[in-house]
């Protein structure tokens, strides 16, 4: 078991060199293994359900706390025999710490394509069923079968032997520069665009509803009114000025303590900043809270329950 | 209608078009604005320019053309540090998958500009690599965190020939067998990465840096003051910070910490910075008028109903 | 510019403007651009799902590599291949009677996430708890204000810098009155705000009362400086589509500026 982990170079039950028979065979043998666990699983009793969701969460779990709380191993070198039955569990948690890792990112991986599952379903039902707007749902799958087909196709050839040649556009086909075209020129203009729209949103906001209506809306308004003008360079340099002017430029007048950037470096550092980091810390304890929580699955929603 | 009525009633589309207005006009004017860079932004500076030359730095680019205007000059500030003191990157992304795309343009337009004024090119495989983007952040960290080689393992990158190589074969990673065998990891983002990076990258022996766009400038703060991040750029504040010590680099009076720290006077420095900075002060007033606007009109209409 | 680089200018003008007349109202070229938007973001992720992700993380490791170039080849481990089938237990979320089984990746998931927020909360807050426990005691009262060195160190002379380090290491160690009030700002600051909140239990009594209402009123001084951060922000992207329209388009592109 303990070579699974060590991704180990000499060959063994739980690898194959690449391309042979036996690989292939041992890979279909694994993935009957998986399909006949899930068949197992769906005709599992209800009242395992729940056992099951928070045993796989704890064992996930159990790794990474394991991970923190077991002493780690000292200079370890690379061929290395553990010593005692701790080094022993330290050497295999290490070992096995990149691998877990990695089932993270191709678990979630696999889980994205539940989103594009998802618009695909509610897209194709309302072509079919030609509801309202049925056109603009033809728009996105047209744009998203386009866009998986040139992207591929892309990347296809840029593995090749001109894959670093195509960083200089001179040397683009067709395709890339069909996928420049979309992925730049559209994906991104777009991108950027929606994110700005904000902006404007905010000015009207600001114009509607940011009043001095209370000791509160009076305190964030002066704040905010504050940290906008410390980001202006040259309301900065004017205000400045004008406080030079007072002191005769003595470095070591305390007056220097109106100077726009001190008051804002002095809100920033004191307040702001403990404010925040306030804020932080009920976050922070809600976030270890909740971890916990659901690692021993204590959480209402968690478990295999309906 | 009485005049604080007509005041707080502007409709929305006037609004809009007058930031059009002042969002585009000031673009085509150069208008030089005095600026004093924060603290943070110096530190930032003062940290890249004394990383030894040869050496690799992490960079974890997430960020994509929808937060261009920040992110953008964040990322040509770094990669123009980098590109002048011939310190090698190692570029990664978790949190957009066009993240590694558009870091990987944004190098091209530097390039060009190099190639432009007879500079060596920042080559692909010499000098910097890309290894790709992983779909979970906090696997993602992780994993760099415990083990490196682990994290990328089985990544591939373009070396001159065209072929596809295991990333440690390049010389950007051949030597690197630890996190802490970065000498930095700089972490450019529009998202919570930043936070996932500290919580789990920051103590295992690499120091970190982040440039931030100004939604996470303030809980990115706290990280600096407590010296969990060696320096910290943040918005556009943070770019044209970065642009003026590029140009100028830092003199006593801007931070007795570091003294004298050179630039590189007469080079391509201007960016998104020198750009936007000027128009933003014009955006910034229109708000803080709008505000007054606003509050003007309903103390008038309190006056008025009293 | 050539003429490609014209045609993709124009086109990302076109959607840009296209998503901007939202502004205005709700219109169907509006609705238009947004799921060309929608499909192609959809398809890209489609792309970088393999691409970026399962061909090396999940493929290679199965199916291993041939040595290549001075690369080591890797064998395949077959196991990997387990975690295709429960990665799809995620679709039986559709499934009315099976969809419990969605909910087995999503705990190892989740498990594996909770596993980590232990040694998260302490990287990420350790340092800053320490950081928080400044001295709200002066140690010194020679000055009310923090001194400045007598000699700034770029003006003194090679024998004057052992001096001024010292100096500056000794005023660096005290803790002068004004900073003692600023760290105690910062301590009540932050516990005030700690204490807005307590929602567990009822507040009574003047002195915690008034603690969560100082501590709302400072929480409005986070807000506004977030706000104003984020209102750079906001107002940078909308600068960056002005300058993308105007002068990357109209004065570079069409009118070759």
């Amino acid at each position: 078991m303990s070579q699974l982990f060590l991704q180990a170079q000499n060959l063994n039950i739980w690898n194959g060199e690449n391309g042979t028979p036996m690989l292939w065979i041992k890979i279909l043998f694994g993935l009957a293994l998986g399909v006949g666990l899930i068949f197992a699983l769906m005709a599992a009793p209800t009242q395992t359900r729940r056992p099951v969701v928070a045993f796989v969460t704890f064992i996930a779990g159990l790794f990474y706390v394991l991970y923190f709380f077991w002493p780690r191993p000292i200079d370890r070198q690379p061929g290395e025999l553990p010593n005692d039955f701790v080094e022993t569990v330290s050497f295999y948690i290490d070992d096995a710490f990149g691998v877990v890792t990695d089932f993270t990112a191709i678990l979630s991986g696999f889980l994205l394509g539940l989103g594009i599952y998802s618009l695909l379903h509610v897209h194709v039902k309302r072509i079919v069923k030609t509801s309202q707007n049925w056109f603009f749902s033809v728009v996105l799958l047209v744009s998203m079968f386009t866009m998986t087909i040139v992207g591929y196709w892309d990347w296809i050839t840029r593995r090749g032997e001109a894959g670093a040649s195509l960083d200089d556009p001179a040397n683009w086909t067709t395709v890339n520069r069909m996928k420049d075209l979309m992925f730049d020129g559209m994906l991104q203009a777009m991108d950027a665009a929606m994110f700005s729209v904000i902006a404007f949103y905010i000015l009207s906001a600001a114009y509607r509803a940011f009043r001095v209506r209370s000791v509160e809306a009076t305190i964030l308004l002066a704040t905010a009114l504050i940290v906008i003008l410390s980001l202006m360079g040259a309301v900065e340099y004017l205000w400045n000025g004008m406080v030079d002017n007072i002191t005769g430029g003595d470095a070591g007048s305390v007056m220097n303590n109106l100077k726009l950037t001190e008051i804002s470096k002095w809100l920033r550092d004191t307040v702001q900043q403990a404010a925040i980091r306030g804020i932080d810390f009920g976050v922070g304890i809600g976030a270890l809270a909740m971890g916990l929580r659901l690692w021993l699955s204590l959480e209402r929603g968690t478990g295999g329950g309906n | 209608m009485s005049l604080g009525e007509k005041l707080m009633s502007i409709p929305k589309w006037v609004l809009y078009l007058i930031l059009i207005v002042i969002a585009s006009v000031p673009l085509f004017i150069k208008i030089p604005v005095p600026n004093t860079p924060l603290e943070p932004a110096i530190d930032l500076y003062g940290t890249l320019m004394n990383i030894p030359e040869g050496s690799t730095v992490l960079i974890a680019s997430d960020w994509t053309k929808s937060t261009r205007g920040e992110s953008n000059g964040h990322f040509d500030s770094l990669m123009k540090i980098l590109m002048r003191r011939n310190i090698k990157a190692c570029i990664y992304s978790s949190g957009d998958p066009q993240a590694p795309q558009v870091a990987r343009d944004a190098i091209g337009v530097l390039n060009m500009e190099r190639k432009a004024k007879g500079q060596k090119t920042y080559d692909r495989w010499n000098d910097w690599i890309t290894v790709g983007y992983f779909p979970n952040a906090e696997a993602c960290a992780n994993a760099i965190a415990n083990n490196v080689r682990v994290a990328f393992g089985g990544k591939t990158d373009y070396s001159p020939d065209g072929s596809s190589r295991d990333v440690f074969q390049s010389p950007v990673l051949k030597d690197i067998r630890k996190v802490s065998d970065f000498k930095l990891m700089m972490v450019i983002t529009a998202s919570k990465t930043s936070n996932i990076t500290i919580e789990r990258v920051y103590g295992k022996g690499v120091d970190l840096a982040m440039m931030v766009t100004g939604v996470m400038g303030p809980e990115s703060l706290p990280y600096y003051s407590s010296g969990q991040v060696k320096g910290l750029a943040v918005g556009l504040k943070g770019v044209y910070d970065m642009e003026q010590m590029l140009e100028g680099g830092i003199t006593p009076a801007m931070s007795s910490k570091w003294g004298t720290v050179p630039g590189f006077p007469g080079e391509a420095n201007i960016g998104n910075g020198t750009r936007y900075y000027p128009t933003l002060h014009f955006c910034l007033a229109l708000l803080i008028l709008a505000v007054i606007v606003g509050n003007v009109g309903m103390a008038l209409s309190r006056k008025k109903a009293a | 510019m050539d003429f490609y680089t014209k045609v993709k200018l124009a086109i990302g003008v076109v959607a840009t403007i296209g998503l901007y007349t939202v502004l205005y109202r709700e219109n169907k070229f509006y609705r238009f651009v947004e799921h060309v938007f929608l499909g192609l973001a959809s398809g890209w992720a489609l792309v970088t799902l393999w691409t970026e992700t399962l061909k090396e993380k999940w493929w290679d490791r199965m199916v291993g590599t041939v040595a290549a170039n001075g690369d080591p080849g890797i064998p395949g481990y077959w196991a990997f291949v387990l975690l295709l089938p429960i990665g799809l237990m995620g679709y039986f979320v559709f499934s009315r009677k099976h969809n419990w089984l969605s909910r087995v990746p999503i705990g190892i998931i989740l498990g594996l996430w909770s596993g980590q927020q232990v040694q998260v909360w302490f990287n990420r807050y350790g340092p800053q708890m320490r950081d928080s426990m400044r001295p709200i005691l002066p140690t010194s009262t020679e000055s009310i204000f923090v001194p400045s060195a007598p000699i700034a160190p770029e003006n003194a002379t090679p024998d004057q810098l052992t001096q001024v380090a010292a100096e500056a290491a000794r005023i660096n160690a005290n803790v002068y009155p004004t900073e003692a009030l600023t760290n105690l700002v910062y301590v009540f600051t932050l516990l005030a705000v700690l204490s807005y909140f307590l929602f567990s239990f009822e507040i009574k009594g003047r002195m915690l009362r008034g603690m969560t209402t100082s501590g709302r009123w400072l929480l409005m001084i986070g807000f506004g400086a977030i706000f104003g951060s984020t209102v750079m922000m906001r107002f940078t992207l909308l600068i960056d589509r002005m300058y993308f329209i105007w002068i990357e388009f109209l004065k570079q592109g069409l009118l070759g500026g």
